[in-house]
């Protein structure tokens, strides 16, 4: 977007650093990521060249819910993205840790360092992951740090507080690390890598400067061609040994003793809570998963822990090919601040502090998708923001990244928020194949990719209407193309120039003359909430004094300002009766401003 | 500022029995509804008299409708006004109709909304509008909450409940795909949707009970000529309604009145006297009373105890169970003979419509057969309304469509859809559903996570 940006972090060398597992991508994760593809982020390109295996889940359901997941060489992704944010233009890079932030007048418009050195601003972006307060337990044992390794950003919280916004403690888990030569493979079972890899990025409307040949740039980054010399992961499970071992010690679990009052997340349970909440359950399946091509180290997933070491050590001995394992790095649980995010605007401004805007785990999101979303759209914002333009605000119905920050906003978290295809009430438009079909508007109007890039998308959407239509409406044979196509599934017998297309052309055009009726469906129920969605709420709007509000909605209303009346039906508490009646106020004050 | 497009329905006069009651369409449809209802062109501010009939032909009422072309109307929208006969009944049954045409009932004070947001109503009045759709919501929320605080409500929350527990089992293994899930099971999915299927349609059953309660439990007065029919219904009545003559054959068409027996709204209807050699002029008047008949919740078998009673000429009998006939013994005031037993075990009252001894025992036995039109669900009595009718059917629709992809075996995520849409349905009811509750019921159920 061309704006002049500095960024600011604690250690350089953890820039894109991925704090657990280094897989991108999994149910609605992976659609988020061809979603910020679509809107010109970095994600997944990056985790295209630095896989070390690619796989589609769910592919035996519909394209609406088939998700690409990809094992990373963490290292390599995370120094390739920095090789890339080095090379970027506009962009100024600089090692500092930030200890408060500079306000004047209610406006933030600046930060100060832990070197004495103040960098001011017209707006600051804050994501400071899981760092701000962060406390480390390992057992009874506590370090602070936002990562193994890592500092503790312990002042800016306080900066944060000064400006009136309300933090909160939430608390995340880690498993531990093991030395790939001590693990005996033997009798574990493999899963593979899928033989044609589903990529992340959208290669066929990219720019050949972007594509991965990175050797023919001359830049010398780091990555390979996709799906090359994929790795292997393995399958283990615990065993009545490991249950018994947990079971002992639950006392002394950092969990279960009440040392961590942050709250965890369900979907993310410790292996104490899987033992307990799960009693029924013989055992629990892990995976073994490498971590780099040049590294021997291997992550286990699914023994989230916080038990003390040597707990750890036995636990880890009681399962079938760990017997002898040598561990590299202890699991731990990390509790840290976080800001309840209903404070923030759609656009991700804070509604206390103007012109700061905040990103990822700092809102109360886990994962790295969901963190490289809020990150996108706060950077995008926070340029739109200097030049006094509209923000970038995605619709629940445009992808997982609108249902993400529509959720946070109006709803906030009271645990780790992780996106779940079932969150999003439309997910059979959000195949992951469309992304960039669906986000068009968006990436072309804020000029989010290159003017080639968007030259090819508008080819690409126009072909997928053209055929769209052409084999809605043109017979073969004994009838009209769509309904063969339909009731046969059989999609050999294709028109030929239909064959010649791009597979994405093709696949696309498929799953929307496959799903038309689905597909009508979600369209009809979007179009009715559409034009809740258009009709703006005045900032200044005085709920309280709206005759014949409720008082408990006007307090509700008062306290999230929603922007717009679709985001005021989705509050919790405020009724449809309400909802007319701010309807007839807008209206009301228009009209008055009109006349006026 | 743009108006929603769909097409809106209400009573606009109060619900309760006033000469005339009107019905009032607003939004694009209105349009629509006038060749589709009456066969006629829609010309503005024509006040025309024709007969509404059901979408099976079924005469409902003769009304008067006027068209109104938006913007010169009073929403600013296209709309029809349809003034029927101001009995309960049939208003509710038009109302149903429309709704059924693809209506939406309309929300509290929203055609005033409307009028609003078009324009039609100046900007002092927005105030007005915003109070009454305050009072009318708060009377909506009133009866809404009576209803759902009792029987209707607890059972809602199960249906929901179970309804979130299934879409919980299909869900965990469309996002988890990756995770040590028991094998999935489409057939216990199946049974559950079974049961939600037969348990909306106990529910759907009973809003024909909660239309007897509403519109009225339609008594047909049947027997012989001379029995005293006519008499019996005014005596009910409380005034003069009917003719009474000692003239055999004094009734000749059938005459309706709505009158209160203990909960109930009885419709009585009072017909021509029967007789099983008719003459030509009586046999019109017979085929009227089968015609009532035949359409009948309850009967009320008049005999004359002073001389042995005639057999019914047998289209009559046949209608005749013991669940909805009293026998009425009249003229107990004279002299009686004994009588012939019943054909079935009938409930009998003796009574005498010049004493009006009996009464009393009359009533409660009216009362007795009206609780029998009760549909127990479980041990509690539920009657649901017109609105909630459309919910459940819609929901009903879905359920059904879900049980059939499961046997095509179509993919799950679809599967979900139409469950999620029953969902919605079933919020139409009970109120918001936080989709939220999908989430903690699948992690509850399942030990997911890594
Ligand atoms: C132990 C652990 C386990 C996790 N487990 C999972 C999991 O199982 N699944 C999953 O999806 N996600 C997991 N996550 C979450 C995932 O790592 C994060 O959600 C994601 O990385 C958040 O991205 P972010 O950009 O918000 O913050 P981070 O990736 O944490 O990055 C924050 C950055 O800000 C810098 N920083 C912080 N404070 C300052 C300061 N004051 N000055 C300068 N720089 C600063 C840090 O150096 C760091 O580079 C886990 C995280 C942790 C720590
Ligand atoms: N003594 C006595 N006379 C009654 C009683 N009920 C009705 N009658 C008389 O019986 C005659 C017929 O009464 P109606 O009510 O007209 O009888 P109906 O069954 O309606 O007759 P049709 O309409 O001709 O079939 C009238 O003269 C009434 O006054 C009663 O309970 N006691
Ligand atoms: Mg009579």
């Amino acid at each position: 977007m061309g704006a002049s940006t500095l960024l600011l972090t604690g250690n350089i060398d953890t820039i894109a650093q991925m704090s657990c597992n280094p897989a991108i991508g999994g149910q609605a994760k992976g659609q988020m990521v061809r979603e910020i593809d679509a809107l010109g982020g970095e994600m997944a390109i990056n985790t295209d060249v630095t896989a070390i295996q690619f796989r589609l889940l769910n592919e035996s359901k519909g394209p609406a819910v088939r998700s690409p997941r990809a094992q990373c060489d963490k290292k390599a992704y995370q120094f390739r993205l920095k090789h890339t944010l080095e090379l970027q233009k506009n962009l100024q890079i600089f090692q500092a840790t930030v200890t408060g932030l500079i306000y004047k007048n209610g406006q933030v418009i600046g930060c100060q360092t832990n070197l004495d050195i103040k960098f001011m601003g017209r707006t600051v972006v804050v994501t400071t992951g899981t760092f701000l307060r962060g406390l480390m337990h390992v057992g009874q044992n506590k370090n602070e740090g936002g990562r193994l390794g890592d500092f503790s950003a312990k002042t800016l919280s306080a900066s944060l507080l000064e400006a009136g916004i309300e933090l909160q403690r939430l608390k995340t888990g880690t498993p531990p690390r093991l030395l790939g030569r001590s693990i005996n493979f033997t009798g574990l079972q493999e899963q593979k890598g899928d033989a044609k890899p589903t990529l992340f990025a959208f290669h066929d409307t990219r720019d050949p400067e972007d594509l991965f040949h990175v050797e023919q740039t001359g830049e010398r980054r780091l990555g390979w061609s996709p799906g090359s010399e994929q790795a292997s992961c393995w399958m283990t499970y615990t065993t009545p040994a490991s249950e018994k071992i947990v079971r002992d010690n639950l006392h002394r679990s950092a969990m279960y003793s009440g040392e961590i009052e942050g709250v965890g997340p369900r979907y993310c349970p410790s292996i104490e809570d899987k033992f307990v909440r799960f009693a029924d359950k013989p055992r629990h399946l892990l995976f073994l998963e490498p971590e780099g091509r040049s590294t021997n180290e291997y992550y286990v997933n699914g023994l989230s822990t916080s038990l003390p070491f040597e707990v750890q050590l036995d636990l880890v001995h009681s399962i079938p090919g760990l017997e002898q394992a040598v561990l590299l790095r202890p699991a731990y649980a990390v509790e840290y601040d976080f800001a309840p995010p209903t404070q923030l605007f759609p656009w991700l401004e804070s509604r206390k502090a103007e012109n700061l805007f905040l990103a990822g785990q700092i809102n109360g999101t886990s994962g790295y998708e969901e963190a490289a979303a809020q990150g996108l759209i706060a950077g995008v914002n926070a340029v739109l923001k200097v030049r006094g333009e509209d923000p970038l605000i995605i619709q629940r119905h445009e992808g997982y990244i609108g249902v993400l920050i529509d959720d946070l906003v109006t709803k906030g978290t009271i645990e780790p928020y992780r996106m779940f295809t079932s969150r999003a009430e439309h997910r059979l438009l959000f195949n992951h194949g469309s992304a960039e079909l669906r986000l068009f508007e968006h990436s072309k109007s804020h000029k989010l990719l290159s003017d080639n890039r968007i030259g090819k998308i508008l080819h690409k959407l126009n072909r997928v209407h053209y055929w769209q239509n052409y084999l809605e409406n043109t017979r073969s044979g004994a009838g009209i193309w769509a309904e063969g196509i339909r009731r046969d599934k059989e999609i050999a017998k294709l028109p030929s120039e239909l064959a010649a297309e791009t597979a994405e052309i093709r696949e696309e055009v498929l799953y929307r003359v496959i799903y038309a009726g689905y597909l009508e469906r979600e369209l009809r129920q979007v179009e009715k909430l559409k034009h809740v969605e258009k009709i703006r709420i005045p900032l200044a709007m005085d709920y309280a004094a709206i005759p014949g509000m409720r008082r408990e909605s006007a307090l509700k209303l008062a306290q999230f300002r929603p922007q717009n009346l679709g985001q005021a039906s989705r509050i919790s508490g405020v009724n449809p009766a309400d909802i007319s009646i701010l309807m007839i106020q807008i209206a009301a004050q228009r009209r008055a401003t009109e006349a006026s | 500022m743009l108006v929603p497009s769909d097409t809106i329905a209400a009573l606009a006069t109060p619900v309760g029995t006033s000469a005339l009651a009107l019905i009032r369409a607003s939004g694009p449809m209105a349009r629509l509804l006038v060749p589709a209802l009456f066969a006629q062109a829609p010309l503005p501010r024509i006040a025309q008299h024709a007969d509404y009939r059901d979408p099976q032909g079924i005469l409902i009422d003769d009304v008067l409708f006027t068209f109104f072309a938006g913007p010169n109307s009073f929403t600013g929208e296209d709309c029809l006004e349809i003034s029927c006969h101001g009995n309960p009944f049939i208003a509710q049954k038009i109302l149903a109709d429309l709704l059924a045409r693809g209506c939406r009932s309309a929300d509290p004070g929203e055609f005033s909304k409307r009028a609003f947001l078009s324009g039609r109503l100046d900007l002092s009045q927005a105030e007005a509008v915003m109070d009454l759709i305050h009072a009318r919501s708060d009377q909506a929320l009133a009866a809404a909450n009576q209803q759902l605080r009792g029987s209707l409500g607890r059972y809602m929350a199960e249906l929901t409940t179970r309804l979130i527990k299934t879409l919980a089992h299909i869900e965990a293994y469309i996002d988890f795909p990756d995770e040590d899930l028991p094998e999935e099971n489409r057939q216990s999915i199946n049974n559950d949707i079974d049961t939600l299927i037969s348990d909306t349609a106990r529910l759907l059953a009973t809003s024909h009970y909660g239309a007897l309660l509403r519109e009225g439990i339609k008594t047909v007065i049947l027997g012989e000529p001379n029995a005293g029919k006519s008499s019996l219904l005014n005596c009910l009545v409380g005034h003069e309604r009917a003719l009474v003559s000692p003239e055999p054959g004094t009734t000749r068409d059938y005459l309706e009145e709505l009158i209160i027996i203990g909960p109930y709204w009885l419709r009585l209807i009072d017909t021509a006297g029967l007789n099983l050699t008719p003459a030509p002029l009586e046999q019109r008047g017979i085929d009227k009373s089968l015609e009532q008949a035949t359409q009948a919740d309850l009967f009320l078998w008049v005999i004359d105890a002073t001389h042995p009673r005639p057999d019914l000429p047998s289209d009559f009998s046949r209608l005749l169970t013991t669940q909805n006939t009293l026998v009425v013994y009249n003229k107990c005031d004279l002299p009686v003979v004994a009588q012939s037993p019943l054909p079935q075990p009938f409930q009998s009252v003796n009574f005498s419509t010049i004493t009006a001894d009996g009464l009393t025992e009359l009533q409660a036995a009216l009362v007795n057969l009206g609780a029998s039109f009760q549909v127990n669900v479980g041990s509690e009595v539920i009657a649901i309304n017109a609105r909630h009718t459309q919910a459940l059917e819609q929901a009903q629709n879905c359920l059904q469509s879900a049980k059939l992809k499961l046997a095509q075996n179509i993919a799950s995520e679809l599967l979900s859809s139409d469950l999620r849409s029953a969902l919605e349905s079933f919020a139409q009811i009970s109120g918001k559903i936080d989709h939220e509750r999908i989430l903690d019921e699948l992690f509850a159920s399942f030990c997911i996570g890594k």
